[in-house]
């Protein structure tokens, strides 16, 4: 893998710097999973994996990689998870864990609705 | 693959920002309860037959097209008891309404583009929103002041936008996103910090642009990770902070950008500096067509004048913190549809940054003058430029980046000769771009007043018309270089 020589690489970052500040989205690499089985990505505008199945018990780390705002909403109007616009800027995360076994639809309400656009599904089993 | 080492550059990045990463992570201390059981098939539920709304219970309905107001109050009530094939007529008036559709086929027009106006206030999110509904058509009406976008349509099969207007929208004015066989024409957007029109996450699109303005807009046209019979032709991008910009990244599925074809377009002072504008409309600021990470794209016949940096640039795109590494050349051809099911890259394996360089590009027959910092330019950030592909003839142009670029790099003819004389270095650009004029708020950016457009003929007697063939097929040789206004 090539690399660049540090001058390029510190005026590209000090450039981000200065007009990437203000919306969270340069600060992204602290915060990836170490397991990759518990991860989805919020790109613009897909959640990925779309579709995932884990144990009752994990802990799911959703991460917003794109460079647009989203949101998780559950789908049929659950509200004991998601997480909202207002926390979901580019770069942040959100954690949840999902004790009991079942279907755990949700979408992005930017770009998706319950059965379409950005959608994504979880099976927890047991 | 390349990887720029900027460690410092991060931790530069966070200091500058005042970043603690902790902050920016909500952990979730409810209990989640699924939708259904595991193992057990989601109900189904039947669609009722669609009514109309209460109060039109006496109107007779017949076959033809759902009127609003007179039939259904608001255009979300009439889309709601649409079926497929159905055709909806908008009065002139005022709609303060964020429409979503989910029918299929269904054609929306408006009897007047200029007087149907659906007005978000600036605190509605989209004028019409497809979701999955494929073949759906818009046509004849103007969107303006909402928070995202003018018309949007997402993951569908078929679609066309004819006659409409988007102006002040706070992403995109006309969107389409992981959607194929569209055609967007007689449109016109402005006043939106991203681009005014879209095309993204695609490939193959098949879908065509075709008679479209964009002005004041952060980008013209942006297209991220589209392409694939993707036509751009016969349209006019001016007085945006830059003109026509397709780009590869990683922040949306289906990398890399390839295969858009750029044809008989005016594109022109691109050096917009009061507009809304994203970071990467800032960056790319005062450049006419620029690929950005760009692969296989045609640029042909297009007449490209006035721009502070290139009037066609050929150049990589840095894409920071990326959420995957570049695919190997053996996977461009590789579906949207294909890279939907892949997993989400172990993130030891991506780079803290990556160089989208733009490789295997055709520029042909272009009028190019006044373009400040070169009518042509090739360019990348490490990259022998000599071994990315692209080639350049019979363009007319004064000066170019590297010289002599047609010589060089002449298409269907080996590369040879000195590539560093008066080369392109980007990374002035970056550098640049810090001093740039910020974005200016949406809501309150000095726009011109909406020109006066062709309305579309026929609209009160025209027959539904839904998205079904698109899109169609366009006589690219037939197109010549467009004259200056």
């Amino acid at each position: 893998m090539k690399k660049l020589g540090w001058g390029i690489g510190a005026v590209f970052a000090m450039t981000s710097a200065l007009i990437g500040c203000g919306d969270d989205r340069t600060v992204v690499v602290s915060r990836i999973a170490e397991d990759g089985s518990t991860r989805v990505v919020a790109l613009d505008n897909s959640f990925r994996a779309e579709t995932m199945s884990v144990p009752a018990g994990t802990e799911v780390l959703f991460t917003n990689v794109g460079r647009n705002v989203h949101d998780v909403v559950p789908s049929g109007g659950s509200s004991d998870w998601g997480v909202e616009q207002g926390q979901f800027s580019p770069g942040a995360s959100y954690r949840v864990t999902f004790t009991e076994p079942g279907l755990y639809p949700y979408y992005c309400s930017i770009h998706g609705n319950e059965t379409a656009g950005m959608v994504g599904m979880i099976e927890v089993t047991s | 693959m390349r990887r720029i080492g900027a460690a410092l550059g991060v931790l530069l990045l966070l200091a500058a920002c005042g970043a603690d990463p902790d902050d920016a992570v909500v952990r979730d201390t409810r209990t989640p309860r699924p939708a259904t059981s595991a193992g057990t098939e989601p109900t189904e539920s039947t669609e009722a037959d669609p009514q109309p709304d209460e109060a039109t219970d006496s109107t007779d309905m017949g076959s033809g097209p759902l009127l609003v107001p007179e039939q259904f109050p608001t255009i979300q009530q009439a889309v709601d008891a649409a079926v497929p094939g159905d055709l909806i007529l908008i009065s002139p008036g005022t709609y303060h309404e964020a429409v979503n559709v989910t029918t299929d086929e269904l054609t929306i027009r408006g009897l007047s583009r200029a007087d149907v106006i659906l007005d978000g206030e600036f605190e509605l999110d989209n004028g019409i929103r497809v979701l999955g509904a494929n073949g759906v058509a818009i046509e004849n009406m103007t969107a303006m002041n909402f928070t995202k976008n003018g018309f949007f349509w997402t993951g569908v099969e078929g679609y066309r936008g004819s006659y409409l207007t988007a102006y002040r929208t706070g992403d995109y004015g006309v969107y389409a996103f992981d959607s194929s066989k569209g055609l967007l024409e007689h449109s016109y957007a402005a006043g939106s910090p991203d681009a005014g029109f879209y095309i993204g996450e695609c490939y193959t699109c098949d879908a065509v642009i075709d008679d479209v303005i964009s002005e004041h807009n952060g980008l013209g046209y942006s297209g991220t990770n589209s392409g694939g019979n993707l036509l751009i032709v016969n349209s006019t991008f001016r007085f945006n902070r830059a003109g026509i910009v397709p780009n590869s990244g990683s922040y949306e599925l289906c990398y890399p950008e390839r295969e858009t074809t750029i044809v008989g377009n005016l594109v022109y002072s691109n050096n917009q500096a009061d507009t809304p504008a994203i970071d990467v409309a800032i960056l790319a600021m005062g450049n006419g067509i620029l690929s950005a990470g760009g692969v296989r794209n045609l640029i042909e016949r297009n007449r490209v004048w006035d721009h502070d940096k290139t009037g066609i640039g050929l150049v990589p795109f840095l894409e920071e913190n990326p959420a995957d590494d570049q695919p190997p050349q053996s996977e461009w051809g590789r579906s949207c549809a294909e890279s939907k099911s892949d997993a989400p890259p172990d993130p030891a394996t991506v780079p803290e940054v990556v160089l989208w360089d733009s490789h295997d590009n055709e520029v042909r027959g272009n009028a190019l003058s006044d373009n400040r910092e070169g009518d042509l330019a090739v360019a990348s950030a490490g990259t022998d430029i000599s071994t990315l592909g692209n080639c350049f003839a019979d363009n007319d142009f004064t000066r170019s980046r590297p010289s002599a670029v047609e010589s060089l790099a002449p298409c269907g003819d080996p590369v040879s000769g000195d590539w560093s004389a008066d080369s392109l270095d980007v990374a002035t650009w970056l550098v640049e771009a810090a001093s740039r004029p910020p974005s200016v708020n949406f809501q309150t950016a000095k726009l011109p007043p909406i020109p006066e457009l062709d309305e579309m003929p026929n609209a009160a007697d025209a027959p539904a018309d839904p998205a079904t063939n698109m899109p169609p097929s366009v006589d690219l040789a037939a197109i010549e270089v467009p004259a200056k206004p």
